[in-house]
């Protein structure tokens, strides 16, 4: 079940999330923790795309 | 500039990794690439199309507090601008130095005009305070 959810909301806290990542400066996977950011005083950047090997 | 760009795709990290070494286009990236196979987290940012299983070209930006200070998302045909997206970086980033300032719309970086105060005393003034 889960509810029909639009998007976050400016101004709102996001929700502390945890995602798999490929790091490539570490040539390696790992994991991008949201609040590993909010830890360090870092800004955060989310930048969506609809999928590899694809153009633009 | 302690800010971190994360790319995300519904693409899990394996393919990230192939595509990382296959493109020439991505030689020079150096930011983590997150994979969102299920969509748990496109959903929540409200890009996920859920007729596909990918998502939109969304960009947000979370100041160290958690908070979400911008959102821009555009359908799958129209790339975004990365100096646009480096200008709202700056722009927030210089914001949280300077609260009482707003930044423009012709702001691109430190150094560029922006309103100060912004308040009773400007309403119907903008011009003169842009042009001071």
């Amino acid at each position: 079940m889960s509810e029909a959810v639009s998007g976050l909301k400016l101004g709102q806290i996001v929700p502390e999330f945890e995602l798999e990542t490929y790091d490539p400066v570490k040539d390696d996977f790992g994991k991008f923790r949201l609040q590993d950011q909010i830890a360090g005083k870092r800004w955060t950047a989310l930048f969506f795309y609809p999928a590899d090997f694809t153009f633009v | 500039m302690g800010c971190d760009i994360i790319t995300v795709s519904a693409d899990t990290k394996f393919v990230h990794l192939a595509w990382k070494k296959s493109e020439k286009e991505l030689a020079g990236v150096r930011y983590p690439m997150a994979s969102d196979p299920t969509g748990r987290i496109g959903r929540m940012f409200g890009v996920y199309d859920e007729n596909t299983g990918l998502n939109l070209r969304g960009t947000f930006i979370i100041n160290p507090e958690g908070k979400l200070l911008n959102s821009e998302v555009n359908f799958y045909n129209l790339g975004r601008n990365i100096d646009e997206m480096m200008r709202k970086f700056k722009a927030n980033i210089y914001m949280t130095r300077k609260a009482n300032e707003a930044c423009p719309s012709k702001w691109k970086d430190d150094g560029d005009k922006t309103l100060v105060n912004p308040g009773a005393k400007m309403v119907g003034k903008v011009h003169e305070a842009l042009n001071s």
